[in-house]
């Protein structure tokens, strides 16, 4: 092959600075991935070669693993410097590649998955078609085909323009596109391996294709997805990715539906799966998918949080799912594909942690929404935004147990139904004006008291009254914001409800604040 | 399709509101890759469709938040012409700056459905290009902070002094010694140029930086 390819590369990585991953780079000079993954690694052996500027690369490396007994087959992205480690620790490496080079060393595998995602997104149609898993029976249906009997999973496919349920991310990622189906593992693996990874069964999915979406790139993504799921536990921790033995439902329809390539099908799940598989045949691919996948990225979603903020040094789990949810979720253009192939990587984590994690879902439901908010599209900006700001006080209410929410004060807000996000804040107190009932209130009352070192120390805290509204508004202002300070004086928690209530308190002080100056003008 | 103009303020709060959003992420990103806080605090978030690091410390964040909150009133009305994140040294020196110059058309329209989702793109390819920037700056010394200066035209800081958008968060004209970097080399990374708003993103660095 000519050496122009070397020049391209070089000026990617030198020149603009980019992450180039073998996937990117097999779709921007319209190769097959083994051709990129070689010119990769030519590239590399001649750049060290010339020793000159520093290069970063990582890889992919997949084979069995075996930890605590249990063998499982691990695909995972590393780092250069754990290559030789990596591939020790395994008892059997199937296959390594180059994944990426490129000059900064990465902190986190993020922008690995950030450069493919455009690439990918633009050739949609076509992503696969210099892939090397390839499956002669995977035939996107026709427009109007008519779906399978016994579909007791019907629902109407979701509006791609619709949004965003929680679980979703993106603003057309609800239409359903299945991935391709019936893997030829012994084939793609030959390729790769000198040892035959065990046959995927999964059966032979129809892609639905009335949405249009693109089927065939499940399988790019998968491997993606699994691979990035790999990389995460692979980053953080040296705990082997383990596909265990549980099989989830969801994960059925992933596993079976998505080809695999060697490096991202674990074989052991794979037995498992026939049930599942032939379960999913009868029913609605896509719906299915949709249905189980759904719940699961919301589960998934929800112990994300958690996950991550268990601990970093929980790899497998807690990182695969921390990047198999988003990954899920965010391919607007193959939401059910990565799903379905992410899951089936990572259907054995998802399902450890999910479970593990179930009883932290409620408490982070809250933080998981909140989180989510960020991430909402631009296009329901205005409203969200707007509903967002008003629902702020409009939720406090609801979070107040004793508090009755009010129907005028509804009305005036003009509140659309409440979502069931749920700002996490710190509220201190709601104050619904407009009701008429007996209602308890948290209110700033001072106590005076000596402490033991026979200082005079003044506590402020907020504490339940009960009051109705015929009483007068609790003054917000507290004139007498300072308190009695003895020299050794502050009480924490004497300065905690003082910052709380400095904001207002500062209304009515009569201390000058600089800003004094200025608004005399 | 609808034209919408910077008179209809719903639209510039869209705009203001997609900056904002994006700056906050870029700034949480740019303390993650230049290591001005321990990795420890930062989790796996998601922000257009790619995972971006996002601090979970409660007291940065809400700094961050409402330091954006104090710009998103400027940027509305296009008189922030750039907002600077500078990351100083334990002498309060500048060390580097990462400056994200912003400017809205006077007359902005949205004449496409796939606007936002262009916009988005874009805002994608510089989170990208923020996180693969430490291959062209050198790193930074230990125990550095940071803090956000926002350029703005006019002189609309003495409409922010008089109005306080956030109680007890006053800004404040900065010092002299927080805004002159000797030396400065300049390292651009990023444009955008889309319908409702050009930004451009580039890295100033002290020459030496230890």
């Amino acid at each position: 092959m000519d050496e122009l390819y070397l020049d391209n590369i070089d000026e990617y990585v030198n020149d603009h600075n980019k992450i180039v991953t073998y996937k990117w780079l097999s779709l921007t000079l319209g190769v097959h991935v083994n051709t990129a993954k070689q010119m990769l690694f030519h590239y590399l052996d001649h750049k060290r070669k010339e020793s000159s500027a520093p290069l970063h690369a990582t890889y992919l490396v997949t084979g069995k693993w075996v930890e605590n007994g249990n063998t499982s087959h691990k695909v995972t992205v590393v780092r250069e410097e754990q290559l030789e480690d990596v591939k020790s620790k395994m008892s059997l490496t199937v296959s390594v590649h180059v994944y990426s080079v490129q000059k900064a060393s990465l902190k986190d595998s993020g922008p690995l998955y950030s450069v493919d995602y455009d690439a990918v997104k633009d050739n949609l149609n076509s992503c696969s078609r210099y892939s090397a898993i390839k499956c002669a029976d995977a035939v996107p249906f026709a427009p109007g085909d008519v779906r399978p009997a016994g579909d007791s999973l019907q629902f109407p496919p979701p509006d791609p323009n619709q949004i965003k349920a929680p679980s979703f991310n993106g603003p057309s990622n609800q239409t359903a596109s299945k991935p391709p189906t019936k893997p030829q593992p012994k084939g793609i693996m030959g390729m790769f391996a000198s040892k035959a990874a065990p046959k995927k069964q999964e059966p032979a999915k129809e892609i639905k294709v009335e949405q249009k979406e693109d089927t065939t790139t499940a399988d790019v993504f998968k491997s993606k997805s699994a691979s990035k799921s790999s990389t995460m536990s692979n980053f953080f921790g040296s705990q082997a990715t383990k596909r265990t033995e549980k099989t989830v439902k969801e994960e059925e329809t992933s596993s079976s539906s998505v080809k695999d390539k060697s490096e991202s099908s674990p074989p052991a799940k794979k037995v498992k799966e026939t049930p599942n598989e032939e379960k999913v045949k009868e029913t609605q691919p896509k719906e299915v998918k949709v249905k189980e996948t759904q719940p699961k990225e919301e589960k998934v979603k929800e112990t994300q949080p958690k996950e991550a903020k268990v601990k970093e040094t929980q790899p497998k789990e807690v990182k695969v799912k921390e990047t198999q949810p988003k990954e899920v979720k965010v391919k607007e253009t193959q939401p059910k594909e990565e799903k379905v192939k992410e899951t089936q990587p990572k259907e054995a984590k998802v399902k450890v942690t999910k479970e593990a994690k179930v009883k932290e879902a409620k408490p982070n439901a809250r933080s998981k929404s909140k989180r989510k908010e960020p991430s909402d599209s631009e296009e329901d900006k205005m409203e969200t935004k707007k509903r967002r700001r008003i629902k702020k006080p409009q939720s406090d209410s609801s979070d107040d147990d004793d508090v009755i929410p009010d129907s005028p004060k509804q009305q005036e807000m003009r509140k659309p139904p409440p979502t069931p996000e749920r700002l996490l804040k710190e509220k201190i107190v709601s104050q619904p004006n407009e009701c008429k009932r007996r209602k308890r209130r948290r209110v700033m009352k001072s106590h005076t008291f000596m402490d033991e070192e026979g200082c005079i120390v003044t506590e402020k805290g907020y504490e339940s009254e009960s009051y109705s509204d015929s009483e007068d508004h609790v003054p917000s202002a507290k004139a007498s914001n300072v308190p009695a300070r003895a020299a050794p004086g502050k009480r924490e928690d004497e300065k905690k409800t003082k910052k709380k209530i400095s904001p207002p308190a500062n209304k009515g002080t009569k201390q000058a604040s600089i800003m004094g100056f200025f608004q005399k003008k | 399709m609808t034209t919408l103009t910077r008179q209809d303020l719903n639209f510039g709060q869209v705009v203001a509101d997609i900056l904002c959003e994006f700056l906050e992420v870029a700034i949480h990103l740019i303390l993650y890759v230049r290591e001005v806080y321990p990795s420890g605090i930062f989790q796996k978030k998601k922000k257009y469709n790619v995972p971006v690091q996002m601090s979970c410390h409660p007291e940065l964040n809400q700094y961050i938040q409402d330091t954006l909150q104090c710009v998103k009133p400027l940027i509305e009305k296009n008189d922030a012409e750039k907002v600077a994140v500078v990351i100083m040294d334990k002498e309060h020196h500048p060390v580097e700056r990462f400056v994200f110059e912003i400017s809205q058309p006077p007359l902005l329209s949205i004449s496409s459905d796939t606007l936002l989702s262009h916009v988005e793109q874009l805002l994608r390819a510089f989170i990208l290009k923020i996180s693969v920037c430490d291959a062209v700056l050198n790193s930074n010394p230990p125990g550095c902070s940071f803090t956000v200066l926002v350029h703005t035209r006019e002189a609309a800081t003495r409409n922010m002094e008089k109005v306080q958008v956030i109680k007890d968060f006053p800004w404040i004209v900065a010092d002299e010694q927080e805004v002159h970097m000797p030396e400065p080399r300049l390292i651009p990374l990023k444009t955008m140029t889309s319908e409702i708003v050009k930004m451009q993103l580039y890295v100033e660095e002290r020459a030496q930086k230890t």
